[in-house]
């Protein structure tokens, strides 16, 4: 191996406790009905990224790894990254306003009865 | 010159490089859809998550990381038995997660979250529970109406088929069942009221008007009174007691499809990661060779895992 695994069993149970700690907190994220969305997603987004970084770092052995590591994970990260980026402009934040347009087909299909606005569905 | 690294250990992380991608494209996706969809997304209590169930899988997985970690760092200290007993831990976890997976798949189907099956709007909803009644009426009446009734089979009507029914116990459920059915899939077709009769409703319309449209409280109003919750006596045989409630829920069918793609996919990569798990407990005795099928196994596994630590915020609490 390329590394020294002795030593590491101490690390792996603080990994352990900090990864249930941190799951705790999620769920405590959940519980305590955070209003704001944005502040919600900022907080249990952080911990997963956090969790992932436990994860990869200590369980995957990433820490102890040599620099092979980044050249092989670094195109996979901008691919995976870029994926999302693209679709964003057009699709995450669309510059029309058509949120539901399966809402607009009630109302618009004639003869059909459209009883009710997109928002008084939530 | 090489990598410092075994040919097998690159392999996976080669793979795991592709699985990478493979589940962001999922999981980046979702994000945008879930953004572009605003307020109108699905709410918690609509969708039946089950934050518990998301929870303790969520802490399931984790205990398994930590104990093939464990199996990993004795097979390097050449404690073979220890390394064997954290990998039956590990297999007995992905079991326990799967287990409460299933039990969440129940639930969603139970609730009819089903892609490709949901009410996006009031009109489609109210179409759904004609349809659910029609399907229940005919389920009930072809457990006690001779087969005879339903023939010929491209033109078999509920009242008909009700007619034929020759036990007196069941006699009176059934024409009430063939009648509710029939009577709610006319109004939900006419798009008329159920305060008002097709027969005044016709006349309303040579008259010149347009007959008060049916709407989704009536529609939800109705299939309570078919369902007989808590009702002294079943008029209807209890033939619509497993109707769901009809309700929009717009967007649902983009976050079923969005559920049961990543959870499916999730789930399917556990079972491999069983299946690594299981090769190596069957060896009757465990050596240094399976040092890095462990250690390997162990970073696929360490993946799935940190799948799921994206997956459980994402389709659970935000």
């Amino acid at each position: 191996m390329a590394h020294d695994e002795k030593g590491h069993a101490g690390p792996y149970f603080m990994v352990f406790i900090a990864l249930c700690v941190c799951t705790a907190l999620s769920a405590a994220a959940d519980m305590i009905q955070i209003n704001n969305k944005l502040v919600l997603i900022v907080v249990v987004m952080s911990i997963a990224v956090a969790k992932a970084l436990f994860v990869l770092t200590y369980f995957m052995h990433l820490k102890f790894e040599g620099n092979w590591k980044l050249v092989l994970l670094a195109p996979t990260a901008i691919l995976a990254i870029g994926l999302p980026l693209a679709l964003t402009p057009d699709i995450g934040v669309s510059y029309y306003d058509n949120l539901a347009p399966q809402a607009d087909y009630t109302e618009h299909s004639p003869g059909v009865a459209a009883t009710e606005s997109p928002e008084s569905d939530h | 010159m090489g990598l410092p690294i075994p040919n097998s250990k690159l392999g996976m992380w080669l793979f795991l490089g592709t699985e990478i991608m493979f589940f962001t494209a999922f999981i980046g996706t979702y994000i945008v859809f879930r953004l572009s969809c605003g307020p109108l997304w699905p709410t918690q209590e609509e969708t039946h998550i089950n934050i518990l169930a998301g929870g303790i899988n969520t802490f399931v997985l984790i205990v398994s990381s930590y104990s093939v970690v464990v199996a990993h760092e004795a097979m390097h200290a050449k404690n073979f038995a220890k390394a064997k007993k954290f990998l039956w831990v590990t297999l007995l976890l992905s079991f326990v997660f799967l287990g409460i997976k299933s039990v969440e798949y129940y639930g969603k189907y139970t609730h009819g979250i089903l892609p490709g099956t949901i009410p996006e709007n009031t009109t489609q909803a109210m179409s759904k529970a004609s349809n659910d009644i029609e399907a229940a009426a005919d389920a009930y009446l072809r457990s006690v109406a001779p087969a005879e009734a339903f023939e010929p089979k491209n033109d078999p009507t509920l009242i008909k088929a009700a007619s034929a029914v020759t036990e007196e116990t069941s006699k009176a459920s059934a024409m009430a069942v063939a009648t509710a059915a029939t009577e709610l899939k006319e109004h939900v077709r006419e798009n008329v009221s159920l305060e008002v009769s097709l027969a005044d409703a016709a006349q309303m319309r040579t008259e010149g008007k347009v007959p008060p449209a049916l709407t989704i409280e009536e529609v939800q109003a109705r299939v309570d009174v078919l369902q007989e919750e808590g009702a002294e006596t079943e008029k209807y045989g209890g033939a619509f007691g497993g109707v769901l409630d009809p309700h929009p829920m717009t967007y649902g069918n983009l976050f079923a499809s969005a559920y049961f793609l990543m959870t499916g996919f999730h789930a399917v990569h556990v079972i491999v990661g069983m299946i690594l798990f299981w090769l190596v407990l069957k060896q009757p005795k465990l050596d240094e060779n399976w040092s890095d099928w462990v250690e390997n196994s162990g970073l696929y596994w360490h993946f799935v895992d940190l799948v799921w630590i994206f997956l459980f915020p994402l389709l659970y609490i935000i």
